[in-house]
């Protein structure tokens, strides 16, 4: 019972991390169209400047803030004067630029905060520790725990109840209708790009505390958020949320039952996943 | 507008004859060393290290004369702790570089793969930090030589401390690969052979988390409810980090066993911790700043921490050591061709500030002491510091040559 309720935890806060960064590479994709490499680096970038504003306002809440907003306007930047001009292209010209701006940020990353590792303190309120039956569990990861589902309520019920979230959605299902209609198609584009940078810093804020900073964690979780998007459908909400809870769980519990062959899972899903429904699990039937 | 270039021109002219008549007066040759690290990635910190502590060194040698009245160049490659791109990284060294001799190789398995390569090349490599006990053992040759202390020296004084402990069910957690394995594997025989009554978990009960793991509660939660006496931790670099900072979230520090970190005491991993490292907790390291009294040891680490606002690691220690041997071989040699070198190197004793070490002629490992501490909270230092500490002397942990299945001669 202990076993279980603790590899639930494990789980469910590694997915809800997972879940942070993938929703973002999902969005940017379902409506842009685009495949983001960068994805990861924009993650690293949340943890860096989340770590630069604590050292400047000692507060973790305050660089929660900070730190994503700073890095949403950066992705602002790289679409607009950047990836616009590789929509038209063949998708390679998008992955070549994206890989990129990777190489960029990471090796940027590494001149201003040097190649060591950075420990991010968390906040006094969750950096506690609650009794579990024989053991105790840190209070951060709880709070990672609901962190997804939240942000995730809070960004679903914006696309579908909100008028902007219906207009994303109209320029997403069909561009050429949408400006038709008088809808500023290219200036969504790029808030709905900036959007995904932000979630993808607020991931790697929320990371800071739980995992050390150094150049190159972005390049680790981008394959697993990549294996999330694919298993749960390019472009669908649901299916990223889906996707990252059953890596999560299967990391955690694999751990436990599987022994070695645990590295082997995440690929196996994927591989099972495409087989049966290569469009992934909440994909678009075209 | 004219003037102005004219101005230029002279200028330009002047620049040209500075640089054609301020050549050299046919200095002596200088020589070169290649240095190959891991300068990116997640574990360049290692590399960055290494390069702080051979830098050091190459400008206190070419102060003092350098190599034979030759002065020393470094030149640095990133080995990106891949086994091709090391073998690149090396081949530029050799053949474009033309360098003369070669220090460097953090990883096991990237050790493993170029040590029998080296030969063909005709240089001399010194490993400073990679640990394969291969590398002076099964695939060892004639062309390469290791300073720093390798897995089965220091998991034989992993062992020896856990004959200590009341410790009887041992378990573990490791990177895997080679050397999270490799250390499993000489733990249980050494302490198999001084206390025997002592059991270990089965293979699939033992924790191998992947390389690229951020996140180890999965890992720790298992271990933990293996309910172990013993668990020995051979993780390193972020990884280590990333498991002290959550394990000791999870109260991996707290439960009812002992635990043994082979290499926690990287001054790279302490000062990443800060005072989020647990005090009185066991970690070993091949090179300890503060555990050797000698004069050559204080001056080297004030004269490390005046120019880099930091202690040297264990890294740092191995490239500084590594340049200064090949000084001590070429001055008992007393010449630079590499064959004479290779002779000065077997068997070749020198002191160095983690003390005194001999390379052994048959293997070419070199004999060094080992440390092992319980960290402490010093106020006087921004890391934890090891109080108390326990040398174990070099001779005590070497294996001998026979177990080595090293056969040069």
């Amino acid at each position: 019972m202990e076993a279980l309720i603790v590899n639930l935890l494990n789980g469910l806060s590694w997915g809800m991390l997972l879940f942070l960064i993938s929703v973002g590479l999902t969005t940017v994709f379902g409506v842009l169209g685009v495949l983001n490499f960068a994805h990861g680096s924009f993650f690293m970038l949340g943890a860096y400047l989340c770590m630069q504003v604590m050292h400047i306002v000692p507060s973790f809440w305050i660089g929660l803030l900070v730190g994503p907003l700073a890095v949403a306007l950066l992705g602002l930047v790289v679409e607009k004067w950047l990836l616009r001009q590789v929509y038209g292209r063949d998708v390679a010209f998008q992955l070549l630029l994206t890989f990129a701006i990777l190489l960029f940020l990471d090796d940027g990353v590494r001149i201003v905060w040097g190649p060591g590792y950075h420990v991010v303190e968390a906040p006094a309120l969750l950096a506690g520790v609650f009794p579990l039956f024989s053991h105790s569990y840190p209070v951060y990861r709880l709070f990672l725990v609901a962190m997804g589902p939240l942000v995730g309520m809070a960004l679903w019920s914006f696309f579908r109840f909100t008028r902007w979230g219906k207009i994303v959605r109209a320029a997403a299902a069909d561009r050429e209708m949408a400006e038709g209609i008088g809808i500023r198609v290219p200036l969504l584009f790029t808030a709905v790009f900036a959007l995904g940078t932000w979630l993808a810093a607020l991931g790697g804020a929320l990371a800071a505390p739980h995992q050390s900073l150094a150049p190159s964690m972005g390049d680790r979780i981008i394959i697993e958020s990549f294996i999330v998007v694919v298993t749960g459908g390019m472009g669908s909400f649901p299916g990223a949320f889906v996707g990252a809870l059953v890596l999560g769980l299967l990391e955690s519990f694999g751990t436990v039952f599987a022994g070695r062959a645990q590295m082997a899972l995440p690929y196996i899903l994927l591989a099972v996943v495409l087989l049966v429904r290569p469009r992934g699990l909440f994909g678009d039937r075209a | 507008m004219k003037s102005k270039r004219i101005f230029l021109s002279m200028v330009l002219a002047l620049a040209l004859g500075s640089l054609v008549f301020s050549a050299p007066a046919a200095a002596a040759k200088p020589v070169k060393i290649g240095f190959v690290y891991i300068m990116s990635g997640p574990f360049s910190t290692y590399g960055q290290f290494a390069k702080k502590g051979a830098l050091m060194a190459i400008d206190e040698i070419n102060a003092g004369g350098g190599f034979l009245g030759h002065k020393v160049e470094g030149y640095f490659e990133d080995s990106t702790g891949k086994p091709d791109v090391a073998m690149r990284a090396i081949r530029k060294l050799v053949y474009q570089k033309k360098v003369n001799f070669l220090i460097g190789l953090d990883s096991s398995g990237v050790a493993k793969s170029v040590v029998p390569s080296i030969p063909q090349m005709k240089t001399p490599l010194i490993i400073t930090h990679a640990a394969t006990p291969d590398v002076t053992g099964s695939v060892c040759n004639r062309y390469v030589f290791r300073i720093s202390l390798n897995l089965a020296q220091n998991v034989k004084t992993a062992a020896l401390l856990a004959a200590q402990t009341p410790a009887k069910k041992w378990t573990t957690i490791g990177p895997d690969y080679a050397f999270g394995h490799q250390s499993w594997e000489y733990f249980q025989k050494y302490l198999k052979a001084v206390k025997p009554e002592t059991t270990f978990l089965p293979r699939d009960q033992v924790a191998f988390p992947p390389f690229k793991t951020t996140d180890f509660s999965a890992y720790i939660t298992k271990v933990m409810q293996s309910k172990p006496d013993g668990v020995l931790v051979s993780l390193w670099g972020g990884n280590l980090i990333n498991f002290i900072r959550q394990g000791r979230e999870m109260g991996f520090f707290k439960g009812d066993f002992q635990v043994l970190v082979t290499l926690g005491a990287a001054v790279e991993v302490l000062s990443a911790l800060g005072d989020k490292m647990p005090e009185g907790l066991w970690v070993g390291t091949r090179y300890w700043f503060l555990a050797n009294d000698s004069a050559l040891n204080k001056k080297f680490v004030k004269a490390y921490y005046r120019r880099y606002k930091s202690y040297p690691s264990y890294n740092a220690h191995g490239a500084y050591a590594a340049v200064y041997t090949y000084k001590a071989a070429i001055e008992k040699a007393g010449k630079l061709d590499t064959q004479s070198v290779i002779q000065a190197l077997e068997g070749l004793t020198i002191e160095l500030p983690v003390g005194k070490i001999t390379i052994r002629p048959q293997d070419h490992q070199a004999v060094t002491d080992a440390c092992w501490g319980r960290t402490y909270a010093d106020p006087k230092y921004p890391i934890r510091i090891l109080k108390p500490f326990k040398i174990f002397k070099g001779a005590d942990i070497t294996r001998p040559v026979s177990e080595t299945g090293c056969k040069l001669k």
